[in-house]
């Protein structure tokens, strides 16, 4: 019996009829930090919306805890440890930030751990301490991300799925955010999947690594042997 | 084949219409049993009335809920005009196809601002507020006197036969205006309106202009259809034209035989009108409203399994698998690779072809696009980078018309382009692709790409000559005829690019139209991008990845959170530090210091 | 007529007006609830307040009024236990026919989306409005109340003229109405149900990656709609008389008070619906009859011409 969480043999899905990932295989084993980086259009959301349900496959396999994952429809996948923090951040605008915090614990049956685990993440982010009040479409970029974060969190899952957290931030909130996750992720056994734009912090924090480009996986491996890869750097600057 | 483009087509049509009117009359002189003769003058109003809507709704997709207002109105100018000034029918019928076109304009200008919802509910109101104005009006009852001594001049016929003639001709000749219209400009217009409105309008269509011309033409036969109606039952109540059922009857009859086809409505309404008609005459006493009930659960049964008609259903099922097109109106005669159509003489001023000035846009707090200003040199190849979010395709937006700027200008071929809509920005020569492509997914390629080139004429065939050219200097002169649906990714953007191009432009908006290519497609596509550069065409280039545009442009500008970031050649671009860093972030930067 | 009898037909049309208001307040929050969570626009919601009606008469008649509780509050009750009566059969109705037409599946199909919603709600209307004729008759009936035909005397105000009188009945209809709209809105507010609500409302993709049945809040949402809006129907069963194709009569009275509300607001609903009834009973001092629908109908254009997002909401929704 494996350490692996997440499963993907050979996956396959795509928009009507139109297959955008091919042939995926990716493993996420408990505990571990592993980032997906690839241009533009190469099919990195739809990997997500994929293991969250929202597209269905069309070939290959899907396994979760040694469970096939396929058969389970969306909404029941995050009561099975899935927590998917979208692109774009995504909150419930008009819910407030405690609101939103709660709709992210929507599947835990102990609803008296709840406020604990409020606590936690109010450790993590001050700022939605402060403004737990507030509707979250009111907040800046950065704290819709860290609510966002926070959201995934308060289910307590087995992994957290982080789709470009650092888009459309400033650099310096977007390191931020990095560094929490990091403390975030050595202080429990929380598995992360994280999709990247930006290359160097994906590597810098991972453990594992793959690329992805026009719906296939072309290379993964350890963030060092990838890091000075020239085919990176070509793929993203054309040097 | 025809040069002149898909007359055979209407000529198909009229073959069929006259054939089956031909056949109705032959009926109408057999059958005896004056209730069924009623039924037989009935049915084709109703058939009419569903082409009416048809013509509107189910060619542009604008679902009207409210075309009672137009036939109730119709049904009302012929009563109280007989009433009151003791009009003839002949005079007032065609007065009441006028009403109905005025009326059709009347409600289109305001109503059309509307979009989705709104419009709906709207057009559910106006006929019941004519209902309650009507009722005000004291006429909740208007009777047409009686004309014994001149049959013919009233249309007070002893013999059923003759209303069912002029039933029948009231028919053909709606079948007659919506063959000719479905195959011209018109058709193609509100066809891709309906497929895709913003595609539409960036392609050059006027999509305010087609959908008010719609409206007014489907008013006006909606209140020839009531006119006569009136003519038929003598008697004209509030309920009876104005009322929720009729509206229903029109969309129902459409629905349920094939919307947007030429033949749907009419069937639509043989089947189901008789049916109500029958089913009311034997259980109305026990069963009041069964009318309304057959109605209620037709439309549902539509919805639920067959939500595109009855034909369209037929169709699949007899060729299954294949994918359902429609048009189809441009020449498909090869007009050969005449290239010199599409090219653009260059006109050496030195002025720049686009100047943009700080350009700014917010949505809620975040700022899209920050104090932006750059020009394009006449033929250059621009590139616009930047990372994820960083305000690429809202300047396009901007640039293009679908979004207004906050702030700044833009000036194009030295004319400020102010708040003009995209279709007149495509008149002047800016056409555009998207980030995800829009296809006009039942049209053949074809038509797709002509619908682009009527922007500049009105000819069909000068239209299929640019298209033409344009899908040869891409490369997808084999796929003409197919369906747009079963491009592959590469082929759906080629596609959009020659729409693009037919319209002739003098600058292209390019939007990631690399993205999710392998590599071979992406070199593919780059020599495409090559040959529509040598016509002279300006051009400016949105990408995410460097690795392709490298070998393309001419300049670079770098966005970052909708700012200007850094401006210059490839080379420059490449080896700026802040650029390096906004891409791959700045452990990257650091870490190759380090190794420097 | 002078100034005072002027007063007083003034002050009676407000306060008949706040309390009709309340009802049809209550019915505007239904239809918004629908069109908040679901972005469905039901055109059917006329013939669910008319099914609220005809519970609570038949439930009235057939029951007896005097057997249960004081006669006096039997209607009122009936009335608000048409809610979750209609409740149920807006769950069964969802499942069975307009769950086929929203959410993904939508997107699917030829009427784009929220076209299929509206023309498969168009035929349930079609079936209701007229199994309902075959089913109740076409007599018009009404829910007789004692109540409805006492009035409190406020006044006289100035000398001994100007009395309003204030209806028994549409008071505690009203009264009612206001409980039933804040117990809703602090389920909404309150409960993990209604914040599951809102959240599937605000984001279904979000909603659903959180493990909220995306589906299932629709269901429940139209349910909630459908069963506030009759709960409304038989408060208004008291008041008026009706038959089974009164809901196209009102159907303009609660679009006007919604889309004046902002579609998806429930305070705005609610404050819709109030001023709809204020308007149509104060224009009844200078219109006839017939044109109070003209009225509000202009009303309804007005808005959704120059002001769609309305006039009281809170949500920024733009449509």
């Amino acid at each position: 019996m494996s350490d692996a969480l997440l499963q993907l043999e050979s996956l396959s899905a795509g928009y009507g009829g139109v297959d955008v990932l091919q042939d995926v295989s990716l493993t996420l084993d408990r505990g571990a930090f592993v980032a997906v980086v690839g241009p533009n259009g190469a099919g990195k959301s739809t990997l997500f919306k994929t293991i969250s349900g929202l597209v269905m496959a069309s070939a290959g396999n899907m396994t979760w805890q040694g469970q096939n994952l396929g058969n389970v429809q969306a909404p029941k996948r995050a009561h099975l440890g899935i927590a998917h923090v979208p692109e774009g951040r995504q909150v419930f605008p008009t819910l407030s930030v405690l609101e939103n915090l709660e709709m992210g614990a929507f599947v835990n049956r102990d609803r008296a751990a709840f406020p604990e685990f409020l606590e936690k993440i109010f450790t993590w982010f001050p700022v939605l301490k402060e403004r737990q009040r507030q509707p979250a479409g009111t907040l800046s970029g950065g704290e819709q991300q860290m609510l966002a974060i926070g959201r995934g969190l308060a289910a307590d899952p087995a992994m957290l799925m982080l789709d470009e957290p650092s888009m459309g931030l400033a650099p310096a909130i977007a390191d931020e955010i990095f560094t929490r996750l990091v403390d975030i992720h050595r202080s429990s056994d929380l598995a992360i999947l994280l999709v990247e734009q930006r290359v160097a912090e994906a590597l810098h924090f991972a453990d594992y690594a793959y690329v992805l480009e026009a719906g296939r996986i072309i290379l993964s491996g350890k963030p060092a042997e990838l890091q000075h890869n020239d085919r990176i750097r070509q793929a993203y600057l054309g040097m | 084949m025809n040069a002149f483009g898909n007359l055979s087509g209407v000529k198909r049509d009229f073959l069929h219409i006259g054939i089956f009117g031909l056949v109705y009359l032959v009926l109408a002189l057999v059958v005896s049993n004056s209730y069924y003769q009623l039924i037989m003058t009935i049915v084709p109003i109703w058939a009419v009335m569903g082409l009416s809507w048809n013509l509107l709704s189910g060619y542009s997709g604008l679902i009207s809920f409210g075309h009672a207002a137009f036939f109730g109105l119709g049904a009302y100018l012929v009563a109280l005009c007989s009433v009151v000034w003791d009009l003839n029918p002949w005079i007032t019928i065609v007065l009441a196809t006028l009403a109905g076109a005025g009326a059709g304009l009347l409600v289109g200008i305001p109503t059309f601002r509307l979009r989705g919802h709104y419009f709906a509910l709207a057009m559910l109101a106006y006929p019941l507020a004519l209902l309650y104005v009507f009722e005000w009006l004291g006429y909740q009852e208007v009777a047409l006197p009686m004309h014994r001594e001149a049959p013919l001049t009233y249309m007070q016929f002893e013999n059923p036969v003759y209303y069912i003639v002029i039933a029948l001709v009231l028919l053909m000749l709606a079948l007659g205006i919506t063959s000719v219209l479905s195959h011209s400009r018109f058709g193609m217009s509100l066809l891709a309106i309906k497929l895709d409105e913003d595609a539409a309008e960036a392609a050059g269509i006027n999509s305010l202009y087609w959908k008010l011309a719609a409206i007014t033409i489907s008013g006006a036969i909606a209140g020839a259809a009531g006119g006569f109606y009136a003519v038929v039952l003598l008697v004209v109540t509030p309920l009876a034209v104005f009322g929720m059922l009729v509206s229903a009857q029109a969309l129902i009859f459409a629905m349920f035989g094939g919307v947007g086809t030429l033949w749907g409505p009419v069937l639509g309404a043989f089947i189901l009108v008789p049916l109500s008609e029958i089913l009311y005459a034997r259980y109305a006493a026990d069963f009041p409203g069964i009318q309304g009930v057959i109605y209620g659960v037709a439309i549902i049964a539509v919805i639920l399994f067959a939500p595109e008609g009855v034909l369209w259903k037929l169709r699949a099922m007899r060729k299954p698998g294949t994918f359902r097109m429609l048009g189809s109106t441009a020449s498909k005669a090869d007009f050969g690779v005449s290239e010199e159509l599409l090219v653009v003489p260059p006109v050496h001023d030195g002025k720049p072809v686009l100047e943009v000035t700080g350009l700014a846009k917010a949505f809620g707090g975040l700022q899209a696009t920050s104090d932006l200003s750059f020009s394009v040199r006449e033929g250059e190849l621009l590139g616009i980078i930047g990372p994820n979010g960083a305000g690429k395709t809202t300047l396009f937006n901007l640039l293009n018309g679908f979004l207004r700027p906050d702030s700044g200008d833009i000036v194009f071929h030295g004319q400020s382009l102010q708040r003009q809509r995209p279709n007149r920005r495509c008149a002047a020569g800016m056409a555009r692709t998207f980030q995800v492509p829009k296809p006009f997914t039942h049209l053949s390629v074809l038509d797709n790409v002509v619908i682009g080139a009527y922007v500049h004429t009105r000819s069909k065939v000068e239209a299929s000559r640019h298209a033409s050219a344009a899908i040869h200097l891409v490369g997808l002169h084999d796929h003409l005829d197919l369906p747009a649906a079963n491009l592959t990714n590469k082929e759906l953007r080629l596609m959009e690019l020659a729409r693009a191009l037919a319209s002739k432009p003098t600058l292209i908006l390019v939007d990631e139209i690399l993205a999710g290519l392998d590599p071979q497609a992406m070199q593919d596509m780059l020599v495409v991008l090559r040959r529509v550069r040598r016509l002279g065409i300006t051009i400016i280039i949105i990408e995410h990845s460097m690795q392709a545009m490298v070998q393309l442009v001419d300049r670079f500008i770098v966005l970052d959170h909708g700012a200007l970031l850094a401006e210059g050649s490839p080379d420059s671009i490449v080896r700026n530090p802040a650029v390096i860093e906004a891409y791959l972030g700045r452990q990257w930067r650091q870490e190759e210091a380090g190794d420097e | 007529m002078d100034a005072l009898q002027t007063l007083e037909n003034v002050l009676q049309s407000l306060v008949a007006g706040l309390l009709i208001g309340s009802m049809y307040g209550l019915m505007c929050v239904g239809l918004t609830i629908i069109f908040g969570v679901m972005r469905v626009i039901n055109f059917a919601q006329g013939e669910f307040m008319m099914l609220g009606m005809y519970f609570t008469y038949f439930c009235f008649a057939w029951l007896g009024a005097e057997v249960y509780f004081d006669g006096l509050w039997f209607p009122f009750v009936l009335a608000v236990l048409a809610g979750p009566a209609v409740f149920l059969l807006g769950l069964i109705l969802h499942k069975a026919l307009i769950n086929a037409v929203t959410g993904r599946r939508a997107s699917r199909l030829e009427a784009q989306g929220h076209y299929a919603q509206l023309v498969l709600t168009l035929g349930i209307a079609l079936v209701l409005q007229n199994g309902g004729l075959f089913l109740f008759g076409s007599n018009p009936v009404s829910v007789s109340n004692e109540l409805s035909y006492s009035a409190w005397e406020w006044g006289p105000m100035v000398g001994d003229r100007v009395s309003v009188f204030v209806n028994q009945a549409q008071t505690i209809s009203a009264i009612i109405a206001l409980v039933v709209v804040l117990c809703f809105g602090l389920i909404m507010v309150k409960t993990r149900l209604g914040k599951s609500l809102r959240a599937a409302a605000d984001n279904p993709d979000a909603a659903t990656y959180m493990g909220i049945d995306v589906d299932r809040a629709h269901r429940i949402a139209f349910g909630f709609g459908i069963g506030i809006t009759a709960i409304g129907g038989g408060l208004l069963a008291s008041n008026v008389s009706f038959q089974p194709y009164i809901g196209t009569e009102y159907v303009i009275i609660m679009y006007a008070g919604v889309v004046l509300g902002g579609l998806g607001s429930i305070r705005g609903a609610f404050l819709g619906g109030l001023s709809i009834g204020i308007l149509q009973q104060v224009s009844a001092i200078v219109l006839p009859n017939q044109l109070q629908g003209t009225v509000i109908f202009v009303c309804f254009l007005a808005v959704i011409l120059f002001r769609p997002q309305g006039f009281f909401g809170r949500r920024d929704r733009t449509a």
